[in-house]
């Protein structure tokens, strides 16, 4: 470890993870919003739900340098594309977890709801998306990790972008393990912060599932 | 609410319990009339598929608890959510309160109807409180009025509010649950519930005791009620009406549950109601309403020889000896009485069980058997001896509900 190279670079990192960040967050957000949309149009008309399901998957087994490099022809290097495959990566692991958390909704719940005059828009935003949030959680902790994971390569198009990324992929060419270390540490404490920021968020969101057996022992 | 109120200034104490107290103050809803005209269901499939009703009519009086039993498959599931149009009926109407269900918007016409469902079907992401209030709050009610109503209701069902407005769901037994799912049915005060079988998955004794409330919510509130089961014995015991439902969605009998017993329409319904029919109608016959065989009494305090000159001239072995209520203390045998001296409550050497006026002749004779003895004491509402039913008594009132 060359300490006095760390020390030299520590607002280069600063910025880095900054912008590991954002490119994540912008796929991550951007990626949910669509995905919630597919999902719930899925579960709805169940003839959508093998199509959705086919189509996101043939994306994510894309190899991701091809992606970015078909993107660069297209796109040029830009953010978009960064972001488009970074999106369409997340697609496939939030359409699964979103569709299966309506689908773990019990039916005799979802047919008191109606048999007491909701409609279907107030059934879906009182009743079954609280109901799916654990499982929806746990494909934004999938997603999360997987798109940090992601954005290191985004390396590969320049200097502009690669968040943490940036580092590895230098210190790779340079033969300079202290710098592959510098990306490849931060990067990796991210996923688990943002995992484990995710499990919080759960547990806020959802008071029931926490109080089982031990209250009825009470 | 509690600790709410503790905080809130004193005069909004005041808004707060005269709010509750006009919730509380408000009579219930009483029943509608609900008519079935030729309503049939039919699915897709060219043959019959299961639940499907055919040509069924039932005419409904207000405040009237109808059952629906029958088979599975008979299509008594079907015909009830055809009344708040979960299922759309291909043909046939239905009315309630003389207006057609089909020319009311679906949404409105749930939120006024009450819906109970067997797996219960609580919301588990929300506290028992507000489970309960959840068709007030689709009706937009102010929030205070809700609570007052839901702990109202959770009250009526025999829920403590502290203890369980601000539980979830898992956190409640089955039998809890399932009166949460009657407060939460209730709670908007619909003048009719629909019912699918909502006593059907707690055990035996949970199971009687929630029939037994029921039955004393539904003396107080005098809903309409559709009910359906597939456990005869339950429709015989709630039922006001009970329409038995055979395979093919048909009705096989509309009649009270002592006409359906003694006058079975058809062999399926006879075979449906069971071969102990005799039995059955006895669980429908209250102890007040057969006249029991004069008692031999003596009174404590009666002159002793008196007493057993007056049992040899009748050639009786026993009497029965009561206080000067004229409650019952015991059997004296007759041949034990002292020659000099007046009876004592210490003579009586054994007791039968005691028939109340309320206790149904299949509890009399389920306690006549449970004692092995052969005759029981039946009293009237003050605990007063108004005679004696015997095993041969009992045979007698089976044999003539037979022969009917």
């Amino acid at each position: 470890m060359d300490t006095a190279w760390v020390l030299d670079h520590l607002d280069d990192l600063a910025s880095r993870l900054l912008q590991h960040i954002v490119l994540a967050s912008i796929a991550l957000a951007v990626g949910f919003v669509i995905s919630l949309g597919l999902a719930i149009l899925a579960v709805r008309r169940r003839r959508t739900y093998g199509p959705i399901v086919v189509i996101s998957d043939i994306l994510y087994v894309i190899p991701s340098l091809a992606i970015f490099a078909v993107f660069v022809s297209i796109t040029g290097i830009t953010l978009l594309t960064v972001e488009i495959p970074l999106v369409l990566y997340t697609l496939l692991i939030y359409v699964r977890n979103i569709a299966a958390g309506f689908d773990a909704i019990p039916t005799d719940v979802l047919e008191a709801a109606d048999g007491m005059g909701f409609t279907r828009w107030r059934r879906l935003r009182s009743i079954e998306l609280p109901l799916a949030v654990p499982l929806i959680v746990a494909g934004l902790r999938l997603a999360s990790v997987s798109t940090i994971g992601l954005v290191t390569i985004t390396a590969v198009l320049g200097d502009t972008f690669g968040g943490l990324g940036h580092f590895i992929l230098e210190g790779y060419s340079r033969s300079f393990p202290t710098e592959i270390y510098f990306g490849a540490i931060p990067s990796i404490l991210l996923a688990i912060v943002a995992d484990v920021t995710f499990v919080r968020i759960q547990r806020r969101a959802t008071p029931w599932s926490r109080t089982s057996a031990l209250g009825r022992l009470a | 609410m509690v600790a709410r109120a503790d905080r809130a200034p004193r005069h909004m104490q005041g808004t707060g319990e005269s709010e509750s107290a006009r919730v509380r103050a408000m009579s219930p809803t009483s029943g509608v009339t609900v008519q079935f005209e030729h309503v049939t269901k039919r699915y897709d499939r060219s043959e019959k598929g299961p639940g499907a009703v055919n040509d069924l009519s039932l005419d409904i009086p207000a405040g009237k608890i109808c059952i629906l039993v029958g088979p599975s498959g008979c299509g008594k599931t079907t015909s009830l959510k055809m009344v708040n149009r979960l299922i759309e009926p291909t043909a046939g109407r239905i009315l309630i309160d003389g207006k057609d269900a089909a020319q009311e918007d679906p949404i409105a016409l749930r939120r006024r109807i009450g819906y109970v469902i067997q797996q219960v079907g609580l919301f588990p992401h929300l506290t028992i409180g507000d489970n309960v209030s959840v068709v007030p709050r689709l009706l937009g009610w102010d929030r205070k009025k809700q609570v007052a109503r839901s702990n109202e209701l959770l009250e009526l069902v025999g829920l403590s509010v502290d203890r369980y407005a601000k539980r979830y769901p898992s956190q409640l037994s089955g039998g809890e649950r399932q009166r949460v799912g009657v407060a939460r049915a209730l709670a908007a005060d619909p003048p009719l519930m629909l019912m699918d079988e909502p006593f059907g998955a707690v055990d035996p004794i949970v199971r009687e005791r929630l029939q037994n409330e029921f039955l004393r919510l539904q003396g107080e509130l005098a809903k309409t009620i559709l009910f359906v089961t597939h456990d005869i014995d339950e429709a015989i015991k709630l039922g006001d009406l009970v329409a038995v439902m055979q395979v093919g969605g048909t009705l096989a009998q509309f009649a009270t549950p002592a006409e359906m017993l003694s006058n079975p329409a058809s062999d399926f319904v006879a075979r449906f109601v069971g071969t102990d029919r005799g039995l059955k109608r006895l669980s429908l016959t209250k102890v007040s309403e057969v006249k029991p065989r004069p008692a031999f009494t003596a009174r404590v305090g009666d002159d002793g020889a008196d007493v057993r000159k007056r049992a040899q001239a009748e050639g009786i072995r026993y009497a029965l000896l009561v206080d000067t209520a004229e409650h019952p203390v015991g059997w004296i045998p007759v041949r034990r009485i002292p020659d000099q001296g007046r009876l004592t409550e210490g003579l009586a050497e054994s007791m039968s069980p005691i028939f109340e006026p309320a206790n149904t002749l299949k509890d009399a004779l389920g306690r006549l058997l449970g004692a092995g003895v052969e005759q029981g004491i039946v009293v009237d509402e003050s605990g007063r001896v108004r005679g004696l039913l015997t095993f041969a008594d009992f045979g007698e009132l089976l044999r003539t509900e037979d022969a009917s």
